[in-house]
């Protein structure tokens, strides 16, 4: 026998509010969570996706690769730097794609590489590329020839990856001479020469930040993997604003916990001093607010799940929604910590009950 | 054999500047299968001198000793297990678990003392309660019993462990004159059967005459006439 247990088992009435309330919370915790996933890994699966240690930026590119540009020269200082084992070179350019029976325009990343990403072959031949999923998505078939940029050039695509989109746009993988030639042809106001490229990804072994920035005597700036990935266009922002409001959701959470068990507590009072009286300590009286607590975090966060999981599904693919594992388990995890501290408000509350009081109490 | 015995027990209240003297200086003494009614008017001690007899309170001076234990000077986690393992309690307005049907109100006390409520408890439980006549109710959530009814499932939670000491709070207060007169009358043979002492609260004088003892209190002051042991 359990008594908190079977109170919520023969009195599920008092705790229907507060478990529907942290149920709709959950479910907007998990929204806003799949928000912020979809919008970070829409953003950066580019970059994420690289087998690299470190990028490396010119000097003043602010940490943009659509701003950098690395020549040959200091791309062989780069390689002769202490610890770098392996160096690639990286183009990114940003146009719309016309997709063979499809009316609308798609916009793409086409991205020039040397070094093979997580999931992505070796760069394909010119004039092929390699599309993220997300052009599948949007009617692109294997063999389509799609008609990139204003000048309308073409790129065959050969086969699909996933996870690989940046900025929200599909990715194109193609080799660096295609990459150069749709930049030259297309945004000619960039155009780089045959040598340069953006940005350079590379692998290696210690402090390469340090050895790479030193020895290109400050031409370079380069970033670990992670910053580069901050350092993405609004990356940082959106999850900074998405995290500030998931914790003042959070926060919402423990009050809303707070106030129900407080007011539980209050109602409770005089069963508390009996129970005292009859020798139940203060430790298994709060323990047993803490068991409701959870068990009712636990019951809003299962309905909760099912309310985003459905409502996700019937979202427009528009959206950059996307529901993970993990964060399910942060969601859950946030929600049990809420729980547990907000019913810890009641501690005060039950530690102050008097078992004397239960004596000559008519009430 | 003596099971409580109280010697010089003061209680004293501080409001404000003031002292305020609850208890003042009680000596009493309860034996074995000994009832004792309580009798005084309101505000003149009786529930400080219950509390304080049960460890719910400790007193200013004196020494409390029941069942052999001196609890004078325990703490507040030393008196929770002493109450758990020596003293059961009979209050005024019942105060069953809402949730818990009869059997299990009695079982909770099996449970704070860190039983799982296993065969034994259940079998005692149930056999405490068809005694008090309730065999037939044992699955009855309090809500669905009398006033009697709910009174004597709380006589079987005093007595489920069997303590040496039982405190009734006004015990007939919230019941009729016939029903308070049965429970009373079931409060003496359950006592007697197991030669528990008990010490009964009442404003009720007809109720006395159930006890084997009355003592008198009056602004904290016990009756110097009925303070012994006896029957």
């Amino acid at each position: 026998m359990n008594l908190p247990l079977l109170e919520l088992r023969r009195q599920p009435g008092r705790f229907v509010v507060a478990t529907v309330v942290l149920g709709f919370l959950a479910t907007l915790l998990l929204f806003l969570g799949g928000l912020l996933d979809g919008l970070y890994l829409g953003s950066t699966g580019a970059i994420r996706a690289q087998n690299a240690d470190v990028f490396v930026y010119s000097e003043s590119a602010r940490d943009s690769f659509l701003r950098s540009r690395i020549t040959a020269e200091q791309r062989a200082v780069v390689e002769a730097a202490p610890g770098v084992q392996e160096v690639g070179g990286l183009g990114f350019v940003l146009l719309g794609a016309v997709i063979p029976g499809e009316t609308d325009l798609a916009d793409v990343a086409v991205v020039g590489y040397e070094l093979p990403p997580k999931g992505v072959p070796a760069p394909p031949n010119d004039g092929e590329g390699i599309a993220d999923s997300r052009l599948e998505d949007a009617g692109a078939k294997v063999g389509d020839t799609l008609l990139i940029g204003p000048q309308r050039s073409p790129i065959t695509i050969v086969a699909f990856v996933d996870d690989s989109s940046y900025l929200l746009q599909s990715s194109i993988w193609v080799s660096l001479s295609t990459w150069r030639s749709v930049q030259n042809v297309n945004r000619p106001d960039a155009a780089v020469g045959d040598t340069v490229v953006q940005a350079l990804a590379v692998r290696g072994t210690g402090d390469l930040v340090t050895s790479i920035d030193t020895a290109t005597d400050g031409d370079t700036k380069s970033l670990v993997k992670a910053d580069a990935v901050l350092s993405l266009p609004g990356v940082k922002q959106q999850k900074d604003t998405f995290n500030q409001i998931i914790y003042s959701t959070l926060a919402v959470v423990l009050a809303v916990v707070g106030l129900f068990f407080s007011l539980l507590t209050l109602e409770r009072l005089g069963l508390y001093g009996v129970l005292k009286a009859i020798g139940a300590t203060t430790r298994r009286l709060f323990a047993g607010v803490v068991l409701q607590a959870v068990v009712v975090a636990v019951v809003a966060f299962v309905a909760g799940s099912v309310l985003a999981v459905i409502a996700a599904a019937a979202l427009p693919s528009s959206i950059p929604l996307q529901l993970t594992p993990a964060r399910f388990v942060s969601t859950f995890i946030g929600l049990l910590v809420a729980a547990v501290l907000g019913s810890a408000i009641s501690l005060r509350k039950v530690t102050k009950v008097d078992p004397a009081s239960a004596i000559g109490n008519a009430s | 054999m003596t099971v409580l015995d109280m010697r010089d027990v003061r209680k004293v209240y501080r409001s404000g500047d003031a002292d305020i003297v609850a208890l003042d200086h009680a000596t009493v003494q309860v034996d074995h299968g000994e009832i004792v009614a309580l009798l005084g008017p309101s505000g003149s001690g009786k529930t400080t001198l219950l509390s304080i007899a049960g460890g719910l309170l400790t007193p200013t001076e004196g020494t409390v000793v029941v069942g052999g234990h001196d609890i004078s000077e325990y703490d507040a986690k030393q008196l929770t297990e002493f109450r758990r393992e020596n003293v059961g309690f009979v209050f005024q307005s019942v105060n069953l678990v809402p949730f818990l049907n009869a059997e299990e109100n009695l079982l909770v006390v099996d449970e704070l003392g860190g039983g799982k409520g296993g065969k034994a408890a259940i079998a005692r439980a149930r056999q405490l309660l068809d005694e008090l006549g309730l065999g037939h109710r044992l699955k009855n959530l309090p809500g669905q019993l009398s006033g009697g009814e709910r009174q004597r499932v709380a006589i079987g939670r005093a007595l489920f462990n069997n303590p040496k000491l039982v405190l009734f709070d006004e015990p007939t207060s919230a019941l009729d004159t016939k029903i308070g007169a049965q429970v009373m009358e079931l409060i003496r043979t359950e006592m007697k059967a197991r030669d528990t002492a008990a010490i009964i609260v009442t404003h009720d004088t007809r109720m006395t005459t159930y006890a084997d003892r009355t003592v008198h209190i009056v602004d904290g002051r016990l009756d110097a006439d009925s303070v012994g042991a006896g029957h």
